[in-house]
């Protein structure tokens, strides 16, 4: 049986890395940007939440169950192509970290809250008879303890947003997926585009995995260990 | 309500919304059928098959769902004919395979949170393997998979948007292609006018319309399952 | 009485003999079409190839948002000048010119769609490219097509001279995709994997120009008048009908059809059916007619789309 394709993964790759690597750099560029992001937002409307802040909390709520209930596509389409019509026009560049932020900040607000409720009221009540006040406790006790209760879950809210930056080729911003689909139509050297994108993203997210899951015996807390 | 509602609105609901639900539903029974077989296979103490599908679990939670369905769609077809799948199949195979990597792993740990006890009263009872496991390790494992499983559901709908970059159409490619046919001037068959705004704004409202009720009843499951 | 009715019977066979080698010489069609009949008649066209015989219909791929070539119309219908050729194609085989299904394929689903069967023949926009002749076949040309850049009214685009510096969006795969990208490096190029959103990169100004075939860009220049085209032209190809790799069956006999579509200048009245009338003139030059012929750059000079200017 003779094959409908020839395989030629050296040369592949000889000819195109720099273009991949390029590519590569913007999703992690993105992708990093976008996981502070999602970090700093979800520490503090997951706090706003947990300490039910008025109207923060509420409105942190609608921006959660909206950003978590619709389709990242969706709201990569509105933010390139709805927005111009009211004349917000996004560079493809701005929407790809902007859009993947949001998604993961809405999702980790969820991640905290949880964090930030589970702090046994004991610590709390504990920081108080100690004379700190509402911030103080939540900098010192309710935050770190919190966060480290929340590791697991935000760790993969940013393994998905990093998955997800894979969605920004409808947009045409040259990530790696984008990148590795355009040459594909330009060579049709479809199993190598295909190799080269199992691979790295599979090594990205499984050694992040790895790396997160031994982060995370290190900064569990002594109980839970 | 102007004119190009209309048309607009039919052809999103019947082609657009059909298709999203067609593919999700697909891809949901799929899921949950070779997931909860994976899932329950895995917990056997034989390295090979345990190895094999732990290797099909992370490949298909680690690839980016958008490859996947590119994987499908492109290189399959290149084995052999019959592996020719329409837009929409594929999308709905790379949908189950990512799903039923999820579900697999949930019901690993479902399976494995049942006490060692019923395994031992049902083995003295007479139980083979499979015999334990239809009639006394499932059932209950099952109870605690379905908040899991209405989280699936909502992530397969909410996923079932990436059909649009194989070409499938589903709700939001027919929104796009809406809005660009509106766009169109009279010559090429549109009206000259940009609805993005509100077309793509259907679109979420009616993702949020299916998802958010599915997201309560998970919570709201969850919550009387965890006795 | 009785001598009447049978000559009655015998003209009635004679006439039925005659429609039927008359339909069996017009659609080129037969269950074994090399093994000679009896009766002498003109040279017979290819026959048809099996797998579509079988089907009953074609499936051609063709473009979907690039009028005047492949568009949808207002009634939802596939429509166009690549469309019409097919639909000659369909009355050729089958009689009918609806028995032909169309599959949308932009422009970097064509080449995926011949390789893997998807469709019998891609008629959209295809541009003939030695590159791509090694992965699959042309039909002979029927189309000169050449690339123009559309630039707003304003803009200071001239020719492809002028693109330092600027950006340009094409379609992904294209001949100018692979003409950018080896020629201006100085120029930043968007590439979007069909045309409708590569009108909206430009539409939306996030592109300076968008470089394309002419015929289509011309049409949207005329619709929109914030628009132009520069006057250079560039990349002169000419389209053909892309045919999966060794279905010589399939390629004999467009290519046949082809030719007989020219002898009865059927183009020029394609081409009137889908482009307004003050454009006909001047793209009649670029049909197959009778007196018109054109083929393919000769093999010893280099492919157009790797030559830089």
């Amino acid at each position: 049986m003779t094959l409908a394709f020839t395989y030629d993964l050296g040369s592949y790759v000889a000819e195109n890395w720099e273009f991949l690597l390029k590519g590569l750099e913007r999703t992690l560029l993105v992708s990093a940007i976008a996981i502070v992001g999602a970090f700093v937002i979800g520490a503090v409307l997951g706090a706003a939440r947990a300490h039910h802040i008025p109207v923060l909390s509420q409105l942190a709520g609608v921006y959660v169950e909206i950003f978590r209930n619709t389709p990242i596509l969706v709201q990569i389409f509105f933010l390139y192509y709805a927005l111009p019509q009211v004349g917000i026009k996004l560079d493809a560049a701005t929407v790809a970290w902007l859009s993947v932020m949001v998604w993961g900040g809405a999702y980790n607000t969820e991640n905290f809250r949880a964090g930030f409720e589970a702090v046994a009221a004991r610590f709390r009540e504990a920081a108080s008879a100690l004379g700190f006040g509402k911030l103080a406790t939540f900098l010192n006790v309710t935050l770190p303890i919190g966060g480290r209760i929340a590791l697991p879950s935000s760790i993969n809210t940013y393994i998905a947003v990093l998955k997800n930056t894979a969605l920004l080729y409808p947009i045409a911003y040259e990530e790696l997926t984008t990148s590795a689909l355009q040459i594909n139509a330009l060579t049709l050297e479809t199993w190598e585009t295909f190799t080269v994108l199992g691979v790295v993203y599979l090594t990205l997210v499984w050694s992040l995995s790895a790396a997160i899951r031994l982060v995370e015996g290190r900064l569990a807390l002594p109980e839970t260990r | 309500m102007p004119d190009w509602v209309e048309p607009v609105a039919r052809y999103m609901f019947e082609v657009g919304l059909r298709g999203t639900l067609k593919i999700a539903a697909i891809a949901v029974v799929g899921s949950t059928l070779v997931g909860v077989v994976l899932g329950t296979l895995i917990t056997i103490r034989f390295w090979p098959s345990r190895w094999l599908i732990r290797l099909y679990i992370e490949v298909w939670r680690g690839l980016p769902i958008i490859v996947t369905i590119f994987a499908v769609f492109f290189l399959l077809p290149t084995l052999g004919s019959q592996l020719d799948f329409d837009p929409f199949t594929s999308a709905a195979i790379g949908l189950t395979l990512w799903g039923s990597a999820q579900v697999a792993e949930a019901t690993r740990g479902a399976v494995a949170s049942i006490p060692h006890e019923q395994h031992e009263a049902a083995s003295a009872l007479g139980f083979g393997w499979v015999g334990r496991h239809t009639y006394v390790i499932l059932p209950q494992a099952l109870r605690r998979l379905i908040p899991p499983l209405v989280g699936l559901l909502i992530g397969v709908i909410q996923n079932s948007t990436l059909a649009l970059v194989i070409g499938a159409r589903e709700l939001l490619s027919t929104a796009q292609q809406s809005v660009d046919r509106l766009t169109a001037p009279p010559a090429f068959g549109g009206i000259g006018e940009i609805h993005a705004i509100e077309l793509y704004g259907a679109v979420a409202v009616v993702f949020f319309l299916i998802c958010f009720p599915l997201s309560r009843l998970a919570r709201f499951l969850e919550q009387r399952l965890v006795v | 009485m009785r001598r009447l009715l049978a000559v009655a019977v015998i003209a009635t066979f004679a006439l039925a003999a005659l429609a039927g080698l008359g339909m069996a010489a017009t659609s080129g069609a037969g269950p074994d079409a090399s093994a000679p009949t009896a009766t002498p008649k003109k040279p017979k066209l290819p026959p048809l190839p099996r797998e579509v015989r079988q089907r009953k219909r074609w499936i051609f791929g063709v473009k979907c948002d690039a009028p005047p070539f492949g568009y949808i119309n207002v009634r939802g219908e596939n429509a166009g000048f690549d469309v019409e050729i097919a639909h000659w194609f369909a009355r050729f085989a089958f009689g009918k010119p609806n028995r032909v299904s169309f599959v949308c394929t932009p422009t970097p689903a064509r080449e995926p769609a011949l390789t893997t069967g998807r469709v019998d023949a891609v008629i959209a926009t295809f541009t003939y490219t030695r590159d791509r002749d090694t992965r699959i076949d042309f039909s002979r040309a029927y189309y000169q097509a050449t690339g123009r850049l559309l630039v707003p009214n304003d803009s200071t685009i001239r020719s492809a001279g002028d693109l330092s510096g600027k950006t340009v969006v094409t379609t992904s795969g294209s001949i100018y995709d692979r003409w950018v990208r080896k020629c201006f490096t100085n120029t930043k190029l968007v590439v979007t994997d069909n045309f409708t959103n590569a009108l909206l990169t430009f539409n939306q100004k996030r592109a300076d120009t968008l470089m394309w075939d002419d015929t289509v860009l011309v049409g949207i220049a005329a619709a929109d008048r914030n628009t132009k085209l520069t006057n250079d032209t560039f990349l002169a190809l000419p389209y053909g009908i892309g045919i999966k790799q060794g279905n010589v069956a399939m390629k004999r006999w467009i290519d046949s059809r082809l030719e007989v579509m020219r002898k009865r200048d059927l183009f020029y009245t394609i081409l009137r059916n889908n482009i307004p009338t003050r454009f006909v003139a001047g793209f009649s030059r670029n049909i197959l007619r009778p007196k018109v012929t054109f083929g393919y750059p000769p093999a010893d000079r280099p492919s157009p789309e790797t030559v830089c200017p």
